[in-house]
């Protein structure tokens, strides 16, 4: 005996058509990566809020704050869990954003540079993931995708423009920040 | 944790083999379409809204399937589901499943088919009462849109869907405390945990959930734990139409609702408290200064 094994699941208002558990972990690590961002830029405000570069990392920060709102959407329109580590997350992001900050400005301005360009890297696989499934289906979340990408990129050239490459061991920093922002992406993505 | 899909659909030559040959009968055709559908809504349980009576047809010996093949899983939920009749006399075993395929004309060696346990009736008839709930949510929520139902307050609104849930357990109270042990069994865990699981997020899901922190987590198991805890009260409760449990779940429902509650007041008098400290702190630094200064 011992038939097929039937798995039966719950019936749920899905969205048609799409491929949930890409889709899922898409957004579920995209919510985590502008979650951490934000904690980042709150650290390193909370350090260097009143120095020269306060104003420019308060903008950054705004428009973060801004991707978090569109994701806590999506996140909300699709139905996907959030990764069980955000409240690691956020403490780690500030630790992060205020350690950085407290090598100096230049420090910070590293640190903004090695996440900045992990996450545009991150979003451009993710363009390639849906362009491949199916550029049609996913037009609007490409569009956030392809846009969010690009406000990465600018945050990147600003870190460069404030001399984030004179920062104390910036290649060791640089390199260090990486392979967190890898690490952290493997996790949220799965957990 | 999402739903798993179903295996893809094979032809049923084997079933051949359980029909009575007097039954035989045609059925409408399952147009293909009707079978893509089957394949991206898995949860399309559409040999339930079939009637009983054409079934199938086979071009037994040439080897070329007719157009109207059912596939094995189809099959196998008009079983199950047919099966459901006969498990407050038999219980969930393959004596129910038997019974069930008798009913559909199909010889009782349909049942083996299945595991012995009868861990998919059970699973079947779960994953069916999360179907039948998650419509009577969705149909609750479409009435509130269109303005024909007020918007319940979120505590009614648990108790009511859980109430809905565990209701649908009243024909088969006897003996479901024997499928909830079965349902432990290692080798059903997961299926039964994927199960609960999204039975609580769609409950949630209704409520008007929209957290994106850890609070998504926090309501989540909270409600599991009052699922689970009335469910148990329930097999025990000889209380007429089951009261006791009913006033057990409304009680647990307030104390979730309290605990939340409590948190934020904790919360803010943590904040009045620390606000208050840094007052002190700063009324004594100036009091200091103004000492020093003399």
């Amino acid at each position: 005996a011992g038939g097929a094994s039937l798995r039966p699941c719950s019936t749920r208002v899905t969205l048609e058509g799409i491929n949930k558990p890409v889709i899922d972990r898409i957004i579920r690590v995209d919510h985590a990566g502008e979650y951490g961002a934000n904690r980042i830029y709150a650290g390193q405000m909370a350090v260097l809020g009143r120095s020269s570069v306060g104003p420019v990392i308060q903008q950054m920060w705004n428009q973060e704050k801004d991707h978090l709102k569109k994701f806590n959407e999506l996140m909300v329109a699709y139905r996907v869990r959030p990764t069980v580590l955000l409240p690691f997350w956020n403490v780690a992001g500030f630790v992060l954003g205020a350690g950085s900050a407290l090598l100096g400005k230049k420090g910070a301005m590293a640190c903004t540079v090695a996440v900045e360009e992990s996450i545009s890297d991150h979003y451009n696989s993710q363009i390639r993931t849906l362009m491949e499934e199916d550029p049609e289906k996913y037009k609007e979340l490409l569009q956030i995708i392809k846009q969010f990408r690009d406000d990465e990129r600018e945050h990147h050239d600003i870190g460069l423009e404030h001399d984030a490459e004179a920062a104390p061991a910036y290649s060791v920093l640089k390199t260090a920040i990486q392979l967190g922002c890898k690490a952290a992406i493997f996790l949220s993505e799965r957990i | 944790i999402r739903c798993q899909l179903f295996p893809p659909q094979r032809p049923l030559q084997a079933s051949a083999v359980l029909r009575r040959a007097s039954d035989e009968q045609k059925k409408e055709p399952l147009t293909s379409s009707s079978q893509q559908q089957f394949d991206s809504h898995p949860t399309n349980h559409q040999p339930e809204q079939e009637p009983q009576g054409p079934r199938p047809s086979y071009t037994g010996q040439g080897g070329q399937e007719s157009e109207d093949y059912e596939s094995e899983e189809q099959l196998q939920h008009r079983i199950l589901t047919a099966a459901l009749e006969f498990v407050p006399e038999h219980g969930w075993t393959a004596e129910a499943i038997a019974e069930g395929a008798k009913t559909l004309g199909l010889s009782v060696a349909a049942a083996g088919m299945f595991h012995s346990d009868g861990s998919e009736l059970i699973l079947h008839f779960v994953s069916q009462c999360n179907t039948n709930l998650s419509e009577l949510l969705e149909q609750e929520q479409k009435l509130v849109q269109l303005g024909e139902a007020e918007k319940k307050p979120t505590d009614q609104f648990l108790r009511d869907a859980v109430e809905a849930r565990l209701r649908m357990l009243i024909p088969y109270i006897e003996k479901w405390p024997q499928a909830l042990s079965i349902l432990l069994l290692p080798h059903n865990i997961p299926s039964s945990l994927n199960l609960l699981t999204s039975m609580i997020d769609d409950i949630w899901h209704y409520a008007g959930d929209q957290s994106t922190d850890f609070n998504w987590y926090t309501r989540r198991a909270v409600l599991t734990g009052i699922y689970n805890t009335t469910e148990l009260v329930m097999m025990q409760d000889s209380s007429p139409d089951f009261e006791e449990t009913w006033r057990f779940l409304e009680n647990r429902v307030a104390d979730a609702m309290n605990m939340g509650s409590t948190a934020n007041q904790v919360q803010s008098t943590g904040e009045a408290v620390v606000q208050g400290l840094m007052g002190a702190a700063v009324t004594v630094s100036n009091a200091e200064r103004a000492v020093r200064t003399e």
